[in-house]
This record gives structure tokens, C-alpha cells and sequence, in this order.
């Protein structure tokens, strides 16, 4: 496909659960591959467990689909950051609108009583 | 000084040639940099982190592998998959068409084999044959119906039910050469320009020695063949056209999804 034309962002939909914390670590700023596992093991990340096969893994066919990119930047300890694109951010979003309606399903069922926010 | 690496961690290095080349060439000392802090910082004991990193490490390198045939698949044009199968379906379907061809044919030999088995095989004990073969008259060029005609062991016609314009017509003298070293041959025989005759031709031995011809026009036969040749044209004709229809969805549809992978 050509880079010129944008794909719609739902056509991706549903994520995965590592693409989904992956994204969600890098919409606040940029990281490197440990920082990223780190922030998506914890629970408001996500708390995916995974190792550095899956995060880049996942982080390779997210660069080739546009979500995510390197930001060129390579540390003292010669790690490289990787930054959310603007693509990234509009298939996070419509990910998380998607969550949203899932989430008002349940409590309308209420499946989220008992459950702390 | 630099801290002495853990040879789990050499061991982990090692164990990423699991991982497709491509990625493990664009990654593999990312990868081993976060594995090596993530060890620094693990909470858990080292048996359980080294657990967690090579299950891990098994996990994603079945699923990278299945991602890049994945994508391999899809990379290739669809124009590829569409021309690979109308060649499978062409070399199919034209088997078919002519292994049909070959049974009407074959079937066309019938019941001449029979006939000139038992004549062969009268004329052949001693009886003269004029005495076995009937009295007719088959106009091979208009008639469907089964002729048999009796030659000499020269090749010369003698009693028979087959005429062409009145006279029993002769085969070329190799038909009777191959019969006299082969003992019989199934032939298509063109007595004119135009008529064809299924003919099975067979040596008769004996005191009456010579070759017995049974024949039947093969008129029907090939309107069959001509009916059969256009139904496969215009079946094919009708795949193709599906193949080429569906070939153009899935392109459109490839097209759209390609990113979501």
C-alpha cells in the first residue's frame, strides 16, 4: 500500500493487548523498549507482562503499519526511542472509543458493581 | 570494570536465532539491552525471570514467524495467485475435455470389435466368406449403420456391406502390413475427403487367410466431440471471467486491510 494514502484507523480495530499498552506508554512521550515494558506492566498501562521478543515484535509491524516510529534518538547506554505518529494516535483514540462503549455496556449491565475505578 | 554478564543472558542471545532473520538483524541488541536491565530490576527470583524471558522468547518467535508468512503471502500480488490458478485449472479442465474425447472415441469402436472378432474368427475356421458375411449395402458416406468387408491376403476387396459410390472402398496398404505383423489395429479410416469411419481391422489366418474391416461412420461421434469442445471453451471462458472478477474483490479488499496487519 502506498504511504501516501491513510488508512482508516478502524480497519485495525481491535487491538491487541501489547499494541494497545504499547501505545498507550508511548502517547505521553517518547521511550525506549525497557521503559515501554516497564509502564505497560503496571495496571493503568495496561499490566501486559511481556518480554522484549513480544514488545519488539510488536514494535516492528507497528512501525511498518505507521503507528509508531524511532525517534532517531540512541542514548549513553545506546538504547533507541520510539515515538507515537500522529496515525498512532487516531487508531489509539478510536481503540480506546471502542473500549469506552464496551465499558458503558457493562456497567448498563451492571457487570462494574463492586469494581473500583 | 564492567559487570560479568549472567550466561543466562548468553544463552537468551544465542536462543534469538529462533526469531525471523529480518527482525533479529533490525533488533536483537535492543532486545538484549531491555532483557539485560530488565533483569537488573526484576522482582522476581532469577529461575522464575528466566522462565518468564525464553517463554516469552518461544511465544513471540512462532507468532513473528507466522506474521511474516502471513505477510509474505499477502505481499505476493494477487495477479500471481489468479494466473497460478488458471493455469491449475486450465491443465485440470483440459484433461477432463480430453479424457471425454478419448471415451466417445473409444466408444466409437463399438460393436465393431465384436463384429470383426466373430468374423475373423468363422472365416477363420473354414468358412468361405461369402458364405458368413451377409448380403447388404451400407452407404458409408449417409449411413450410420455397421458395415464388415472381407480383403485377401493382397489387400484385395471381397465380400462385404460397406460402398462408397457403389464400390467397396480399400484402406491404404500400410493398414494391412501393420494388421499382418500386429494381428489387428483400431484406425480412423477416410475413404473420402470428408467421411470417417471408426474401423477395426483384424488378420484373418487360415485356410482363407486375408483381413476383415468392420466400420461405422464416425458422423455422430464428432458432433459429440464438436458439442463437447465448445461446452469446455465456454466453461472455461466462464472461469476465467470468475476468476478474474473475484481476483479484482480481493485485490480491492487487500488493499484496505493490508495495514491492519
Amino acid at each position: 500500500m502506498g504511504k501516501n494514502s491513510t488508512p482508516d484507523p478502524g480497519t485495525l480495530l481491535p487491538l491487541s493487548a501489547a499494541v494497545f499498552s504499547i501505545l498507550l506508554a508511548l502517547a505521553g512521550s517518547e521511550k525506549h523498549g525497557y521503559a515501554i515494558m516497564k509502564e505497560a506492566s503496571l495496571p493503568e498501562g495496561g499490566g501486559v507482562s511481556m518480554g522484549p521478543g513480544t514488545l519488539y515484535g510488536s514494535l516492528d509491524r507497528m512501525m511498518r503499519s505507521g503507528l509508531v516510529e524511532e525517534t532517531g534518538f540512541t542514548d549513553n547506554e545506546r538504547r533507541r526511542y520510539y515515538r507515537i505518529t500522529k496515525f498512532g494516535s487516531q487508531v489509539l483514540s478510536a481503540e480506546t472509543s471502542r473500549l469506552n462503549h464496551v465499558m458503558s455496556a457493562a456497567r448498563r449491565k451492571g457487570i462494574m458493581e463492586g469494581v473500583r475505578s | 570494570m564492567k559487570a560479568r554478564q549472567p550466561r543466562m543472558l548468553l544463552f537468551y542471545r544465542s536462543a534469538l536465532v529462533f526469531y525471523p532473520r529480518r527482525l533479529r538483524l533490525a533488533h536483537q541488541e535492543q532486545m538484549m539491552l531491555a532483557l539485560a536491565e530488565a533483569y537488573r530490576d526484576r522482582a522476581s527470583t532469577p529461575p522464575r525471570f528466566w522462565l518468564h524471558a525464553f517463554a516469552d522468547l518461544f511465544e513471540s518467535s512462532v507468532t513473528e514467524h507466522l506474521f511474516m508468512l502471513r505477510e509474505h503471502t499477502l505481499q505476493k500480488p494477487v495477479a500471481f495467485y489468479t494466473a497460478t490458478l488458471a493455469v491449475i485449472l486450465t491443465i485440470l479442465g483440459g484433461a477432463a475435455a480430453i479424457t471425454m474425447q478419448q471415451m466417445l472415441r473409444g466408444g466409437a469402436n463399438q460393436p465393431q470389435i465384436d463384429m470383426a472378432e466373430w468374423y475373423a474368427s468363422e472365416i477363420g475356421s473354414g468358412e468361405a466368406p461369402g458364405n458368413v458375411i451377409p448380403p447388404g449395402y451400407v452407404d458409408m458416406e449417409r449411413s450410420l449403420q455397421p458395415f464388415v468387408i472381407f480383403y485377401d491376403d493382397h489387400g484385395k476387396p471381397g465380400p462385404g456391406t460397406g460402398y462408397i459410390d457403389q464400390a467397396i472402398p480399400t484402406p491404404p496398404a500400410g493398414v494391412f502390413d501393420f494388421v499382418r505383423s500386429h494381428g489387428s489395429e483400431n484406425v480412423t479410416w477416410q475413404p473420402r475427403p470428408g467421411v470417417r469411419m471408426a474401423s477395426v481391422v483384424k488378420r484373418v489366418g487360415g485356410k482363407g487367410s486375408g483381413f476383415i474391416l468392420a466400420g461405422r461412420s464416425l458422423r455422430v461421434v464428432e458432433e459429440q466431440e464438436g458439442l463437447l469442445r465448445r461446452m469446455a471453451f465456454g466453461g472455461w471462458i466462464a472461469v476465467m471471467l470468475l476468476l478474474i472478477g473475484g481476483a479484482a474483490l480481493l485485490n480491492r479488499a487487500q488493499r484496505n486491510r493490508q495495514v491492519a496487519a
